[in-house]
């Protein structure tokens, strides 16, 4: 994307940040109602390819909402309705001719509680596989093996993959949702407040995966943890009142924000 | 501090006090139940012999129970045979694709409405849909049957079964929901696959105890599986069953009848209880939280 564009069609004030990589996801004049509430007021953001972008603010601000219309989850509730435009790889996903089907095998995503299915740790990862593709036993395993080393995992569970994911650790069962997510291939990871139910020890762990997987995957995570957007993202989003405030790389955000209400939110006087 | 203290006294006080009660109910409560079984037990310990169990009751009082027992057993079996698919089917309907639907609430306050239907009028439909036209059939000789006992009993149990599993699924977090549709999953397999895995203990527990519910009916069964001396395991039979059995022996005015008849009380009793005790036992293994 030129510069021009980059920066030409934005009419709210919270441009985008000069590019750093193509863009992944186009969000243009994004509205969202929640039973006629306006939640997101005319949201424009790039999300940049194969980066790791954060969504900060405070609560009620509008970041989970803005996530979860990324993969359109929020449609499973009724009269929630989303406006606008959110262009991923030139088609838009809001149109309701894009299957859902193909934009959640591209769009992967891992909430807040870890939420493994009541099945075995294999199974777990093998399941979302198995809808989407016809695999044999062996490229099954190889597979499964894949996307929990990936989700740093493997080495931890490789002996008891045939019992229940429930007998995990809370951390444990989160690397295991993000490895049932990325075991789909996807091209872009949510992550919604993926650490908040975890301890520090775990927090530290997937703060690592994202670190390591942002070389394959465009990573978007949610977080009230502010530092936590400091430590892994190379841009962050700051959200207030269903705006978007400032979209800027993460050192500026975090040094010399434009606006006066970054600053306040990370300088801890509101939130 | 003083007053400190004294605030901590006092909710030590009403700690107490309202333990103490919970304690009491509860005392009173499992008093009951230990005099019931004790009361069978001591009234019907004369009977409990191995006849109880080998001889029918067409030998009145030199006789046992066994037609009653397999009566019992087979007419319930037919009643959660029927209610269970269609119950855990509605059920199903209910809390994952009816959410939040005029037709869903309507349904659901129906069904509260037939779990407290009185058993005697189900038992009364039963004999008019089922029973007087296979009479009609058959050219005039009666046909009650363990089959129309059977119905009868299954609309007994179909709306606690509704009733459980539709609560069960909805106390699935909908985060479950919501990582399986996220991964793409459609919500057909999502609810087979997934959501009843994850109530499977629950609606397991609600189909025990709609057993244990009609287990102990007597009025449905009158006017269906009417009752039979004999031992029979044709369905298609009249048959016999222990509460209608107990109901019997405990208006005749024989004591060796009445001895039978709480052996027979006690036998039920313990039956339920081991029923209601295995599905806290299958709850409990089963307890893994998903929050």
């Amino acid at each position: 994307m030129t510069e021009s564009a980059a920066a030409g069609i934005h009419p709210q004030s919270a441009a985008s940040p000069a590019p750093i990589a193509p863009t992944k996801l186009k969000v243009r004049d994004l509205h969202f109602y929640y039973n006629g509430f306006h939640a997101l007021k005319g949201i424009n953001m790039d999300i940049p390819e194969k980066k790791v972008t954060a969504i900060i603010g405070p609560s009620g601000c509008g970041k989970s909402t803005l996530l979860r219309i990324f993969n359109r989850i929020y449609a499973i509730y009724p009269k929630l309705e989303a406006k606008g435009e959110i262009v991923l790889d030139g088609e838009n996903i809001l149109d309701t001719s894009y299957s859902m089907n193909r934009l959640r095998s591209k769009v992967g995503m891992v909430f807040q509680k870890p939420v493994p299915f009541p099945m075995t740790i294999f199974e777990n990862v093998a399941y979302g596989i198995r809808h989407h593709e016809k695999l044999s036993r062996a490229d099954m395993d190889i597979r499964v093996e894949q996307a929990l080393r990936s989700a740093a995992l493997w080495d931890e569970v490789k002996d008891k993959l045939k019992q229940s994911a429930l007998g995990l650790s809370g951390g444990q069962q989160q690397r295991l949702c993000i490895a049932r997510g990325i075991a789909l291939k996807p091209e872009v990871l949510l992550l919604d407040e993926p650490t908040s139910a975890l301890d520090p020890i775990a927090t530290g762990r997937i703060e690592q995966l994202v670190e390591e997987l942002k070389s394959q995957y465009t990573i978007v995570i949610v977080t009230h943890n502010m530092q936590q957007a400091a430590r892994c993202s190379d841009l962050t989003a700051f959200m207030y009142l269903g705006e978007l405030i400032e979209f800027d790389r993460t050192e500026q955000i975090f040094t010399k924000p434009g606006k006066k209400q970054t600053e306040d939110y990370i300088t801890g006087r509101f939130g | 501090m003083a007053t400190n203290s004294f605030l901590y006294t006092r909710r030590r006080i009403t700690n107490v006090l309202a333990l103490g009660m919970s304690m009491l109910a509860t005392v009173i409560g499992l008093i009951f139940l230990a005099w019931i079984l004790w009361e069978t037990l001591r009234q019907g310990i004369s009977a409990l012999q191995p006849k109880l169990f080998t001889k029918i009751t067409a030998y009145g009082e030199d006789g046992g129970l066994l037609n009653a027992m397999v009566g019992s057993l087979l007419v319930n079996t037919i009643g959660i045979l029927i209610a269970t698919p269609i119950g855990v089917l509605a059920g199903t309907w209910l809390a994952e694709y009816a959410k939040g639907t005029k037709l869903g609430e309507s349904i659901r306050f129906l069904n509260d409405i037939l779990l407290s239907a009185p058993s005697i009028v189900l038992g009364l439909f039963v004999y008019t849909i089922v029973v007087l036209p296979t009479t009609a059939l058959t050219g005039g000789s009666t046909t009650f049957s363990g089959w129309a006992g059977g119905v009868a009993l299954a609309l007994i149990a179909l709306p606690v079964i509704v009733r459980t599993s539709d609560e069960m699924l909805r106390l699935v977090p909908s985060t479950l929901r919501e990582a399986a549709l996220s991964l793409g999953i459609p919500q057909w397999k999502l609810t087979t696959q997934i959501l009843i895995r994850a109530a499977r203990s629950g609606i397991i527990t609600g189909v025990l105890l709609a057993l244990a519910r009609i287990s102990g009916e007597t009025a449905p069964l009158l006017f269906t599986a009417f009752g039979n001396n004999y031992l029979t395991f044709n369905p298609s039979d009249k048959m016999s069953s222990l509460p209608q059995v107990i109901y019997q022996y405990a208006n005749d005015p024989g004591e060796a009848m009445h001895a039978i008849a709480w052996a027979g009380a006690f036998v039920l009793t313990m039956f339920v209880l081991l029923l209601s005790l295995s599905s806290r036992l299958v709850l409990s293994r089963n307890k893994v939280s998903h929050d």
